[in-house]
This record gives structure tokens, C-alpha cells and sequence, in this order.
């Protein structure tokens, strides 16, 4: 490598960000494309729709085993739910008001802790997985034998995911809301003793509707996003085994930062300076 | 459901709960593997840098965020600092750190390591007389602790740094009081808890990573789906060591 002269290294790196631009653009049109064809896949692809909604809602291979997606995102939603109740806990008590626990519940995990968690959940399960799939399907050419049978590749494969990744993530978000709400109620009555009524009545007063809904919102642009980055990476493997392997890490990396990005933005968009939240009611 | 379907999780668990002990067993062994374990340092320092940069940034803004709509409604904005300084060190430092070593570091080791077994050199390392667990999971293991640790000050930085230019510039709260504030509730300790839990997340990202990618059985598809396993079950661990690791840190510390 050290011995190609500086005129081609100098070549070789401008081709390199030629490239790297190239690939932004392609990603762009690849975007365009499995949006713009969401309609067709709902019009044509509909069998395919529901057996790709049955197995993100189950999970695809070992994970069936140990309980499927629904399982995964409750598990990851209950461990931070249990946190609330303990930070939540502990550091109000320090300054004698550990009645606002319900409260912290009511507020952090609808407006922070959830979209963010089943976020991350539904890039790890339902993402990482289409793009595994995907990109083997690259890999044994099979895609290539669906456009060569006259199959629209791009709506029947990423269309279809971004659709069926949409409808589940509405169930799969109920799920995650309500076992971070169960776990830091059981967290803070069972383990540290509170009161359930204390409990239930500042989680009760402090959980606005309006906030429940936005969150939801939150949760489906995350699927948007993450459905589309972990397609695309799929679409697009090359290299063998260890290239599928590599796109899905890639597209787990890209598809967090992403959709973080995006919840900020989304979340800034919708509370706004006000923060949409008044204390005294 | 019939006894192998029952047994088989089971035995993932009992190999990777073996491969683990022998990885440990083999730390002190000589030869260590110099030249591997700073290559893979280097090389998941690499990948996880910018992404770990990027996911911080949004992560910590988000804090402050709901953090001081909260504050400001009490008349409290001046105690952002104390509420973002603790967010930061103990959560999303080594959260984040973890997310991005399992996203990036750990995947690509998997991937690369479920490569080598489809094409049969793990079992030609064997035949050569090099165990593959002191070759190549020792190195890796302790390159992704030792990433983990050093990635996660510098997440807790840039939080710092994020927090404080997003409350200062766009919520008006006052320099000195945020920043006086920084270590009312946050100590020496909960700074090292911080660093512990990253140490513990980037063993277990890389201990899952290598066990999955030592045992993959199938074509290009097999290691795709131990690649998605490796991230789905080091996310899992994450979470299930983060509220055991923050329980037991706040019973020592207050």
C-alpha cells in the first residue's frame, strides 16, 4: 500500500468520496423507491404483507424460541421501567418527596424512556433481522431470480417489510408502554414498599393522553426509519457470508443513529419550548 | 413442544456459560495474543467511534430536554446541571457506550468470526495446535472491555458538553449554575460505578459475540441471523446488568 505514489493515492481517495457520495444518492433513490411503492405492495403483495406481519410479531429463527419480538421488547422495556422506580425512588426520597414517583413514571417513560428503548428494540429484532434475510437472499442471488421472473423486487421485498414493520410496531409499542408502566408501579410498591393509592394517584393526575398519543407517533417514525435503513443494507449486501453478517452490523449502527436523531428532532417538534406541561394542572 | 425444542436453548446457554469460563481460565495464559488484541482494539475503536459521537449527541439533548420543561415549570432551571450531570454518568454513558460496541464492534466480530467457522478455519486452527479461544476470544473480549471503558468517558463528555451548550444557548439556563450544579448529586463513586458497568457491558458484548460466531451451523444465512442474535441477546444483557449494576450501586453508595 505504502508504495503506490502520491498522484494515485491522491487518485484513489478522491475516487473513494466519489464513491462514498454515490452511495448517499443511491441510498436517497432506494428511499424514493420503497416508499413511492408502498401502495403497490398493499395492492398486490398482500399474502406476502401478512406472512411478514405474522413473523415480526413472532420472530424469525432462535428467537421464536425464547418468545419472539413481543417478548424482546418487553423484557428491554420492563428492565428500564424497574430503573425508573429505582432512580426514580430513591433520588426523590433523598429530598423527602418519593410520592412523586408515580409521577416520574407517568412522565419520563411516556415522553423519554419508551420511544427510545423500543427504539433500540425494534432495530436489534424486527430491523436486524429483515436485513439478515435480505441480505442472504442478495447473497444466494435470489433477488436477482425475482427481478428475472418479472417480480418487482423493491416493493415485494422492502416495501412489503416497511408496511408490515408500520402495523406492528403499534401493538409491539402498546406492549412496551404498558410494561415500563407495570414495572416501575411493581418496582415502587411491591420492593420499596409505596403505597398503591400514592402511587396511582400522581401516576394517574401526571399521565396526559396527549402525550401517550405523541408517543406513539414517535414510536412509528422510529419503525419508518428503521424499517428503511436495515431494508436498504439488506438489499444491498455483497461479500459473501461475512457480508451479511457486516451489513447487518452496519445497518444496526446506522439505523440507531438515525432514528435517536430523528426522535430528538420529533420530540423537540411536537413539546416545543413550553414542554407542553403545566404542573399546577 | 417436545424435550429437544425445550433442551436447545438450554444448551445455548450451557456453552456459552463454558465458553465463557474457559475464556476466562485462559486470561492469564501465556502466549497472550499482543498483535491481536491491538488490532482489534484499534479496530472496533474505529467503528464505534463517530456512531458513539452521533448517538450521544441526541440521547443526552433529549435528557435536558424533558429534564428542564420539568425544572422549569417548578422555578428550578438553575438544578439542569445536577439532573443532566447524573442522566449522563450513570445512564447513558455507559448505555450508549454499549449500544453502539454491541451495534458495531460486536457485530462485526461476530460476523468475521462466523465467516472463519462456515469456512472451516477455526477447525484448521485446531488441527494446528492453536486454540482458537486463546488466539482469537481472548483478544477480542478484552478489546471490547477495554473500548467500552475508554468510549464511555468520552460519551459522558460529549453528554456534558451536548447538555450544556442545549441548556445554556437554546433554554436560557445560567452558565455558572449548571455547571455548579454538575456535582451536586454525582460523585467519585457514581463515576466509577459508570465505568464498571461499561467494563461489565463490553466483556459480555464481547463474550456473546464470539460465542455466537464460533458456533454457526448453515450458509451466508446463518451468520446473518447469529449476527442479529448476537445484537438482539447483548441489548438483552445490557439491560438486565444495567438495573442489577444501578440497584446495587445506589444501596452501596447512599
Amino acid at each position: 500500500m505504502s508504495a503506490v505514489s502520491p498522484p494515485y493515492r491522491l487518485q484513489r481517495r478522491l475516487s473513494e468520496w466519489g464513491a462514498r457520495l454515490d452511495r448517499l444518492g443511491l441510498q436517497t433513490l432506494f428511499y424514493g423507491q420503497t416508499l413511492r411503492s408502498t401502495g403497490d405492495a398493499v395492492l398486490r403483495y398482500r399474502t406476502e404483507l401478512l406472512r411478514l406481519i405474522a413473523e415480526m410479531g413472532f420472530g424469525a429463527g432462535a428467537l421464536a424460541m425464547i418468545g419472539g419480538t413481543v417478548v424482546i421488547v418487553g423484557f428491554l422495556t420492563v428492565s428500564v421501567g424497574a430503573l425508573v422506580a429505582v432512580i426514580g425512588f430513591n433520588q426523590l426520597s433523598q429530598i423527602g418527596i418519593e410520592a412523586l414517583t408515580g409521577f416520574s413514571s407517568a412522565y419520563f417513560n411516556v415522553r423519554l424512556i419508551a420511544p427510545l428503548i423500543a427504539g433500540i428494540a425494534l432495530a436489534a429484532t424486527i430491523g436486524a433481522g429483515a436485513t439478515a434475510q435480505l441480505g442472504a437472499m442478495r447473497i444466494n442471488e435470489e433477488i436477482d431470480a425475482l427481478e428475472v421472473m418479472g417480480v418487482r423486487a423493491v416493493s415485494f421485498l422492502a416495501s412489503t417489510r416497511l408496511v408490515a414493520g408500520i402495523i406492528v410496531v403499534i401493538p409491539l409499542y402498546s406492549v412496551s408502554l404498558i410494561s415500563a408502566f407495570l414495572a416501575a408501579k411493581i418496582g415502587t410498591t411491591v420492593y420499596y414498599g409505596q403505597s398503591v393509592g400514592v402511587y396511582d394517584h400522581y401516576f394517574n393526575t401526571f399521565l396526559n393522553p396527549n402525550s401517550v398519543i405523541w408517543s406513539f407517533l414517535l414510536a412509528i417514525t422510529m419503525a419508518i426509519v428503521i424499517m428503511l435503513v436495515h431494508t436498504y443494507y439488506g438489499f444491498n449486501a455483497s461479500g459473501g457470508p461475512a457480508g451479511v453478517g457486516e451489513a447487518v452490523g452496519r445497518a444496526v449502527r446506522a439505523s440507531l443513529v438515525a432514528s435517536t436523531v430523528m426522535t430528538m428532532f420529533v420530540s423537540l417538534a411536537i413539546y416545543g419550548q413550553s414542554g407542553n406541561f403545566h404542573f399546577s394542572g | 413442544m417436545n424435550v429437544t425444542t425445550l433442551a436447545k436453548p438450554l444448551r445455548g446457554v450451557g456453552g456459552f456459560f463454558a465458553m465463557s469460563v474457559d475464556t476466562l481460565m485462559l486470561l492469564p495464559r501465556k502466549p497472550f495474543a499482543w498483535r491481536e488484541f491491538v488490532r482489534q482494539t484499534w479496530f472496533v475503536a474505529r467503528v464505534s467511534l463517530l456512531p458513539t459521537l452521533l448517538l450521544a449527541m441526541p440521547f443526552s439533548v433529549l435528557l435536558v430536554f424533558t429534564f428542564n420543561i420539568l425544572l422549569t415549570e417548578f422555578g428550578a432551571a438553575d438544578f439542569s446541571g445536577s439532573g443532566a450531570a447524573y442522566g449522563t454518568v450513570t445512564q447513558i454513558g455507559p448505555t450508549v457506550t454499549v449500544l453502539v460496541v454491541a451495534g458495531a464492534g460486536a457485530t462485526a466480530m461476530c460476523a468475521d468470526l462466523g465467516a472463519r467457522t462456515i469456512r472451516e478455519e477455526i477447525d484448521a486452527m485446531r488441527v494446528m495446535g492453536i486454540d482458537p479461544l486463546q488466539a482469537l476470544v481472548v483478544p477480542r473480549v478484552l478489546a471490547a472491555t477495554f473500548v467500552a471503558v475508554m468510549l464511555s468517558s468520552v460519551v459522558i463528555l460529549v453528554g456534558l458538553i451536548g447538555t450544556f451548550a442545549f441548556a445554556v444557548f437554546i433554554q436560557h439556563v445560567t452558565p455558572g449554575a449548571f455547571v455548579a450544579g454538575i456535582t451536586l448529586l454525582t460523585g467519585v463513586g457514581d463515576v466509577a460505578v459508570g465505568l464498571i458497568k461499561a467494563a461489565l457491558f463490553g466483556m459480555c458484548a464481547g463474550l456473546i459475540a464470539c460465542y455466537k460466531g464460533l458456533f454457526v451451523a448453515g450458509g451466508p444465512a446463518a451468520v446473518g441471523h447469529a449476527v442479529n442474535e448476537t445484537v438482539v441477546y447483548t441489548f438483552m444483557t445490557l439491560f438486565a446488568i444495567n438495573i442489577v449494576a444501578s440497584a446495587v450501586a445506589i444501596e452501596v453508595l447512599y
